[in-house]
């Protein structure tokens, strides 16, 4: 199937055309379209194609004076009309005209004087002259000696210009017929009119008495990419673990990002001076916060309260809990959730942001995201802590678990489940145990509470193969754009 | 957390136990092994709440029992010693807690006297609170003559402090030597000094800053003399542990008698702790069924003295090395960890609840799907931010935001109280990527303490105009189920150019805005094209 333009040029070339220059200028081409078409063609056999190299030559600045004033010779042969004394060739240029007089026998001196010979017949040099004052013209039509002449008098200069002939085989000229037979005209795509009440036949459509051919394509070329509006990557496994709470039986809790240092410390049993609370490690706010009535907890941390503690020793501030900071982890909202919600049982869990005061790099930055699960209930244990565990991590997609000890302020017994990552081997992800006593006692909350956490940022860099961290937050959206979808996590 | 460094084949020797025993076990006595086993150590570190581990003597003793090769209470002997150390009212109101020991018969080697300045400079940080509450120093005793004396001596006092060969004087030590510099603040404001000398006032230390170079422990010490001094009982612990440590290691502990206006104290006391619990308490809370004897064989298996006493009651004596028995719970943990954490038997509870979203993520993620279809790709950012990014470059008058008191940059100085700033922050990031870029953020703003819930949009390229972002906040309106209430008014906010900033009124109040960004605002966040931006709030919390 030839393509519209081949069709048109093989065409032209069957009607007689031979020039590229004048078959572009009568289908309204360009001339290197219709070089490729008829290329094309020749591969074909449908036209067979001369391609020449022809000189073209044309007159020198010199040349063009001279043929329009006449050689000098000639000019010097008139002014001597019958003779003229030698010491009256006063003109330097003379010279030159003096040498081709005597060349071609057209005068002679005598004794100190130049006297004319002979005819003086134009000469063929001449001849050219005028041609070419007329324009360029092939070398091959013209006198080679007089070409030789006056190339040597650089009064002539050539070039060579590549030149193209077509002429229509007998298999083009009955391809052209063809064509003009069915006479199908190439449209890139149909008309609403043509959709609805054209005859269709494969890529052809009779409509309104024309034949017409949708253009088929190079379906094998890729075409500009387009990028869809999409959840971030980060947010799409933050939904996933979403998903799996809420699947578990989990209820959603949300909490202020500013909190009270009695909500993120003191309720959870953290010593006053405990080092967790120090300037390098949090972020304190000048501000401070209204707090609970607090004389349960403030007994729990001197003394150790009713439940057969100990305590901390020393005396317990309510100034430095109404310090407000940037909650530093979710359980500061959990641990208030509880003190809302003292009766079994109760399953929640939050994934949310808490900041630590940390430099950023690569593994650190001063915000992350935490997921925190609890249950509290009647007759739950610390194994039944560990079966929880096993299940969420696999539903993660992490099948092999393992615990061993752990130790977190406010949880006892404390365990640091470790996942299996294949390249990676055991892989600490997370923290959990069961709230102290002294954590739960002061708020009513009779139960036993098990509670667990983890890094959501760390699993995204294992499941989406970043190596910064930063990279969740100041995002590259090329690399937003690209990251699938249906990226299994 | 503290790291101590464990040499096998001194380990295999202390526990009686080889290598890959020992490795195999120890992390399921609660530690955290490092990734990389040298050839003949492994560095390993260990809990805050456990500073009887902080030693390779103290790792030792407790792999003895969890391994099954000396189960139960550690036994010391504490002989009554000669010397006395007297304690002046002085020094009451600057540092008024010391206990003190001698500990014979050593022999040193490099290794072990690295192990005990390693022990000592993790006990300053897991017991002392940087020395402040405790502070501990070791002395070789054939240095000095007792009777010592521990008061409140003048600052311009002078000795010559370890590691220098020339006097100085307290109050120069705080300025010159680093110690002095890492710690003179614990003695801020003090007009008298800790200081404890011999019977002839020579000096062995001036805690909590620095020994004496007079008393410095050497490879061919033998007898030590152990000061510990404090704000806080943990003093006591400190001692216990160090001195049970050294005695691993063959040393005879030695009492001292300090002498105090309060009472005259013999120390070290090595009596365990008594404490009696109920094997039901333990089941209930890990979930096993032992009986009282089960549980105390989990115990003696953690270096607990446990025997059962009547029913299922349990006699526990805590040795006196351990730090972290505050409640019965601490000790059923133990006893967890003596069972092996891989013994107990995984069970999902039974509880039965409905899981329910939070009404905000709801809120959420219906916006994100509505801005996806919208083609706007989702963005994260930090939502710490500073004045200079969030108000000055957006041509804003800085409003009032939560401010911390200690930031990490200058970069980090403030919560953010919109979102849009950090949209022009990430197309500034993404400038070598092609546009339009079209990016979304819906997250949590604070204001006045309080976190808001926002949307924001923003698109850039050539064609960026008002009717775009008109069109835009249309629809999002009107998706959003707002479209009623709403009245679109001109807007004053500098980050637009003027006629072509909008805000959102919903009954008189404003909610959001929206417009051409202003190209100046544009330069600031170094971007060459035109920007057009919405910003909404949706919520609180």
């Amino acid at each position: 199937m030839l393509s519209e333009n081949d069709s048109r040029v093989l065409k032209a070339i069957s009607d007689g055309q031979t020039d590229p220059q004048s078959i572009a200028d009568s289908l309204s081409m360009k001339i290197e379209a219709v070089r490729a078409s008829a290329d094309a063609l020749g591969e074909q056999g449908l036209v067979e194609v001369a391609k020449s190299v022809e000189e073209t030559v044309s007159l020198t600045e010199e040349g063009r004076k001279y043929a329009q004033e006449g050689l000098p010779e000639r000019k010097l042969l008139q002014s001597i009309g019958e003779g003229l004394s030698m010491s009256d060739l006063k003109d330097p240029g003379a010279k030159i005209a003096l040498g081709w007089l005597k060349k071609k026998g057209w005068a002679s001196i005598e004794k100190g004087v130049l006297k004319p010979s002979g005819p003086a017949e134009r000469g063929p040099d001449e001849e050219l002259l005028e041609i070419l004052l007329k324009g360029s013209a092939s070398a091959a039509d013209l006198n080679r000696d007089a070409l030789a002449q006056l190339r040597g008098r650089s009064l002539i200069t050539s070039n060579a210009a590549k030149s193209w002939r077509y002429q229509v085989t007998s298999e083009g000229r009955a391809a052209s017929s063809q064509i003009a037979g069915t006479a199908a005209e190439t449209i890139s795509s149909p008309s609403s009119a043509m959709i609805k009440w054209g005859e269709w036949d494969g890529a052809q459509v009779r409509f309104e008495g024309k034949l017409y051919q949708v253009r088929s394509y190079d379906v094998t070329l890729p075409a500009d990419r387009i990028y869809p509006g999409k959840r971030h990557p980060y947010q799409r496994l933050i939904d996933h673990m979403r998903q799996i709470m809420l699947e578990m039986g989990f209820t959603e809790i949300k909490g202020q990002i500013v909190q009270s240092s009695f909500w993120n410390f003191d309720a959870l049993f953290q010593p006053q001076d405990h080092p967790a609370r120090e300037m390098q490690d949090t972020f304190y706010l000048e501000s401070q916060a209204e707090i609970p009535e607090y004389s349960r907890v403030k007994e729990m941390h001197e003394c150790g309260g009713d439940v057969g503690s100990t305590g901390w020793g020393g005396i317990w501030s309510p100034e430095v809990a109404r310090q407000e900071v940037l909650r530093t982890h979710t359980t500061s909202v959990t641990i208030k959730y509880l003190a809302d919600h003292p009766e079994p049982p109760v399953k929640a869990f939050g994934i949310d942001r808490v900041y630590r005061r940390e430099a950023i790099d690569a593994t650190h930055t001063p915000e992350f995201e935490q997921l925190e699960g609890i249950i509290m209930d009647k007759d739950v244990t610390f194994r039944h802590l560990l079966g929880v565990l096993r299940e969420f991590y696999a539903k993660m997609g992490f099948e092999e678990v393992r615990f061993r000890p752990g130790y977190f302020p406010y949880t006892e017994p404390s365990v640091e489940p470790e996942v299996f990552i294949d390249g990676l081997g055991w892989v600490e992800l997370g923290g959990a145990g069961v709230f102290r006593k002294e954590v739960t006692a002061p708020f009513g909350i009779e139960h036993p509470v098990l509670a667990w956490g983890l890094g959501v940022s760390r699993v995204a860099m294992l499941k989406l193969g970043l190596k910064d961290l930063r990279d969740l937050y100041q995002s590259d959206i090329q690399w937003l754009r690209e990251t699938p979808v249906s990226l299994r996590m | 957390m503290p790291v101590v460094r464990l040499y096998y084949q001194d380990m295999e020797e202390m526990v009686g136990a080889s290598r890959d025993t020992i490795m195999s076990r120890l992390a399921m006595m609660g530690a955290d092994i490092g990734k990389r086993a040298e050839e003949d150590h492994v560095d390993v570190e260990f809990f805050p709440d456990r500073p009887d581990l902080y030693s390779p003597e103290g790792v030792a003793r407790a792999l003895r029992g969890f391994l099954d090769i000396k189960p139960g209470l550690p036994q010391y002997t504490v002989e009554q010693g000669p010397i006395v150390l007297q304690v002046d009212e002085s020094v009451k109101a600057v540092r008024p807690l010391i206990g003190c020991a001698v500990v014979r018969g050593l022999e040193f080697s490099s290794e072990s006297i690295e192990s005990l300045m390693g022990l000592q400079e993790d006990l300053h940080w897991g017991l002392g609170r940087n020395r402040r509450k405790v502070a501990i120093g070791v002395h070789d005793i054939s240095r000095v003559t007792p009777p010592f004396r521990y008061f409140g001596a003048d600052p311009g006092c002078s000795f010559v402090p370890l590691d220098f060969s020339e006097e100085m004087t307290m109050a120069e030590m705080l300025k010159k030597h680093p110690k002095g510099k890492d710690y003179g603040h614990i003695l801020q404001g003090c007009d008298r000094y800790p200081l404890i000398v011999d019977s002839q006032d020579r000096v062995l230390s001036f805690p909590p800053i620095i020994n004496g170079e007079l008393t410095r422990v050497e490879e061919d010490s033998s007898d030590l003399f152990i000061d510990v001094t404090g704000t806080d009982p943990a003093v006591f612990k400190a001692l216990n542990i160090v001195v049970t440590s050294l005695a691993e290691r063959g040393g005879r502990i030695e009492s001292v008698l300090v002498k105090r206006s309060e009472g005259d104290l013999a120390t070290p006391n090595l009596e365990p702790a008594r404490w009696t619990i109920a094997a039901k308490e333990a089941n209930d809370l890990i979930g096993f069924d032992l009986d009282a004897e089960g549980l105390a064989q989990c115990l003696e298996r953690m270096r607990f003295g446990a025997r059962p006493a009547g029913g299922d009651r349990v006699e526990v004596l805590v040795p006196a090395f351990r730090a972290d028995i505050m409640h019965s719970w601490d000790i059923f943990e133990d006893a967890a960890k003596g069972y092996g954490y891989e013994n107990l038997q995984e069970e999902l509870p039974k509880t039965v609840t409905v899981g329910k979203s939070h009404p905000s993520e709801v809120k959420k993620a219906e916006i994100r799907e509505l801005m996806a279809g919208l083609g706007y790709l989702e963005t994260m950012p930090f939502t710490l931010t500073n004045e200079t990014a969030h108000f000055h470059n957006m041509r804003r008058k800085p409003e009032a935001s939560t401010r911390v008191l200690h930031p990490i940059s200058e970069l980090h100085t403030i919560l953010r109280t919109s979102l849009l700033s950090s949209l022009l922050e990430i197309f500034s990031l993404n400038q070598h990527h092609p546009l339009p870029q079209r990016i979304f953020s819906v997250g949590d703003v604070v204001q006045k303490g309080r976190t808001h819930m926002n949307l924001a949009a923003a698109s850039i390229h050539s064609a960026a105009g008002f009717s775009l972002i008109r069109s835009l906040a249309d629809v999002v309106l009107q998706e959003m189920g707002w479209q009623e209430e709403i009245k679109i008014v001109p807007s004053e906010d500098g980050a637009f150019l003027p006629g072509r900033g909008a805000d959102i009124l919903e009954n008189g109040q404003k909610k959001g805005c929206f417009g051409e960004l202003h190209p100046l605002v544009l330069r600031s966040f170094g971007l060459e094209q035109p920007a057009v931006a919405l910003e909404i709030q949706w919520g609180q919390l």
